[in-house]
């Protein structure tokens, strides 16, 4: 056990004597912190534009502004055709809400007026909301106007004055909205959900992933510089050389994990002491997990520039296939494929010891599924690097 | 002088203390090495040259256990390469042409993590570090980056490595290449320094006059096979006057003028 400790050690000393990869090794948990920190530290809320064209000009058209002006979230932003039709074209926006001339004319004499909403696509998730809440406003002016209209042809020809009729629908109106005929009642349960306990376990699981699989690749460095070979002729077993190479390999990424594991749970303040101990300790099996699928991607490389790849693609396409960053659901094929990845046994682990389901007691599944990967990575490895001597 | 037939050199084989027989090695199906026989006496500095490509590290390899030959077997110190290769590597240091070390850490750092997988003490390596980076010349540096040397203190350091197992058999792969005249004399002096201690040398080399310097007995090989075997006055004196034919002269009778990969 001896040589295999004294591989993983001298390993984590040329880390710590290389100061680039020392400087870039800590410094890239720390950026991807402020990353997260920036992006979700200061909490989730809505937030869109919605892109106007005013070819009306009329008191209609100038209400409907106003009103989505007034809607929490999104901001007003005046276009002219030309322009719209441009940001449009380049992508620059994806949705844009053309009020046509004669708007407001057509609804003063009672004919049915329309909006234009045009979209690149589909208008993606927030073009679709601000495309609900401009039918919305709109349906509720156009309701208002019905109503007159309907005032206005009961009272027609009993001299009421327009002054009046436009003061009661507008007082009707009024009164519909204090005491609408449905009424929507919104109930706060618990507490706002925290963005950062879906992401962390995702982010952790992605960086634990290219730490242990990047550096699982300098065997192959060691192959190039001659190193290897000489270890070969000492009475290093290849054996002993794998386990140090793993050690190695899984302590650095452990180093980079507590990083960014500390800045999460004293920044960000995702849990308390104890889940920390329980989210490093189960770190430490998820970064055994990866560093034999690091060996693995090293055993069957060739050269340096397909280790560093194939380690590249084999995290892109864990993270992805998991549904780290997009929900793929439980079920269909996206949901299939998700099991097949250790990062989905990963997070879920996690997600539950940061949501304090279960602890780390209760991870049995899935810390038996990553120790099963580390085992049989572990072996797959060796082999690969036999038929590669 | 042997040429192309190695029963000359195995007559003796008992007494000496490397014995290859029959060694051969494909790969992808081009045979590199092809039926290579040869022994080497205790306390000998042997000589394996060859044009590039020819197989001589290839054969280092397959003698240093890391590569296992297709056909034949080695002895080293009585033990077979392929069935003790364990034992064998007890007896054995090799210096590979490349410079196989970890150019981030010291010297010493170096010497006393390859002392440890050679199966040394902390104690034990420590002592052999400072012991062998005297003998190179480099004790004072001993604590330098490797990355800070020049390329003739790198091939230096390269060889007090392979000396911490405290070999019997040493294996030197073209170990001048890229030094200065001063350096080159320097490794020189080291290698018959350690003969004078009993070791026994394999030495692969471009240069002909460090071989006819240095060498007791001297393989010429090429296009895999051992195809001259004699001390470098046999060699020379095959082709006219030992005294006046160079080592070169005979490498190119032998393996001809083209230029090879």
């Amino acid at each position: 056990m001896l040589r295999p400790l004294s591989i993983a050690w001298i390993e984590l000393k040329r880390f710590a004597a290389d100061r680039g990869a020392l400087a870039f090794g800590l410094a890239l948990p720390v950026a991807l912190f402020a990353l997260m920190y920036g992006a979700f530290g200061q909490g989730v809320s809505f937030s869109a534009t919605a892109n106007m064209v005013d070819l009306d000009g009329g008191p209609v058209a100038a209400e409907l502004i106003d009103r989505l002006s007034t809607f929490d979230g999104l901001e007003v932003e005046m276009l002219t055709e030309a322009e719209a039709d441009e940001a449009l074209d380049r992508s620059q926006i994806l949705t844009a809400v053309f009020i046509p001339a004669g708007f407001s004319d057509r609804l003063e004499t009672g004919e049915p007026a329309s909006v234009l909403f045009k979209r690149r696509g589909s208008g993606g998730d927030t073009g679709q909301i601000v495309s609900q809440v401009v039918q919305g406003v709109a349906q509720d002016i156009a309701a208002q106007f019905e109503i007159r209209e309907l005032v206005r042809s009961r009272l027609d020809g009993r001299g009421v004055p327009e002054a009046e009729i436009a003061a009661t629908v507008g007082a009707l109106m009024e009164q519909a909205g204090v005491a609408p005929a449905i009424a929507v009642e919104i109930r706060a349960v618990g507490e706002e959900q925290n963005v950062l306990d879906r992401l962390i376990p995702g982010v952790l699981t992605m960086f634990l992933m290219f730490a242990a699989t990047i550096s699982a690749a300098s065997i192959i460095v060691e192959r190039n510089a001659g190193t290897l070979e000489r270890l070969l002729t000492t009475r290093l077993s290849v054996n002993q050389l794998f386990v140090g190479k793993f050690l190695a390999s899984t302590g650095r990424a452990m180093v980079q994990a507590l990083i960014l594991l500390s800045l999460a749970f004293a920044v960000l303040r995702v849990g308390d002491a104890a889940t920390f101990v329980q989210v490093v300790a189960f770190s430490l099996l998820i970064a055994a997990a990866v560093s034999s699928l690091g060996l693995v991607v090293a055993g069957l490389a060739r050269t340096e520039d397909q280790a560093t790849w194939g380690s590249v693609f084999l995290t892109m396409t864990l993270t992805v296939f998991s549904g780290t960053f997009v929900s793929v659901g439980e079920t269909g094929v996206m949901g299939f494929l998700s099991r097949l990845t250790p990062n989905k046994y990963a997070i879920d682990a996690i997600s539950d010891i940061l949501a304090g389901s279960g602890g780390l007691a209760g991870q049995g599944p899935e810390a038996a599924i990553l120790g099963g990967i580390a085992v049989v990575g572990f072996v797959v490895a060796r082999v690969a690097f036999r038929t590669a001597q | 002088m042997v040429t192309g037939s190695p029963s000359t050199h195995l007559s003796h084989e008992d007494s000496c203390f490397l014995t290859a027989r029959g060694l051969s090695k494909s790969f992808d199906g081009a045979l590199v090495v092809d039926d290579v026989s040869f022994s080497i006496g205790r306390q000998e500095i042997f000589g394996l040259l060859g044009p590039n490509g020819a197989g001589k590290t290839t054969t280092i390899r397959m003698l240093s256990t890391v590569l296992a030959p297709d056909a034949g077997d080695v002895t080293i110190g009585g033990h077979s390469v392929l069935r003790e290769a364990d034992e064998v590597r007890k007896t054995i240091g090799v210096c590979p042409q490349e410079l196989a070390l970890y150019e981030e850490l010291s010297a010493r750092d170096n010497l006393v993590f390859f002392g440890r997988m050679a199966g040394l003490g902390r104690r034990e390596a420590k002592d052999a570090a400072a012991e062998n980076l005297g003998f190179v010349g480099l004790l004072d540096r001993a604590s330098d980056p490797v990355r800070k040397f020049s390329g003739g203190m790198k091939r230096r350091v390269n060889i007090a490595v392979a000396l911490m197992s405290r070999p019997e058999l040493l294996f030197l792969d073209e170990p001048t290449v890229g030094v200065d005249p001063q350096s080159r004399n320097h490794i020189f002096e080291t290698i018959l320094r350690l003969r004078d201690e009993g070791m026994t040398l394999l030495y692969t080399t471009h240069y002909m006059e460090e071989a006819d310097r240095l060498c007791d007995n001297i393989g010429v090989m090429d296009h895999g096979r051992l195809i001259a075997l004699d001390t470098p006055v046999g060699l020379k004196s095959a082709i006219g006057d030992p005294d006046e034919v160079t080592l070169e002269q005979v490498f190119l009778n032998l393996t001809g003028r083209s230029l090879r990969d």
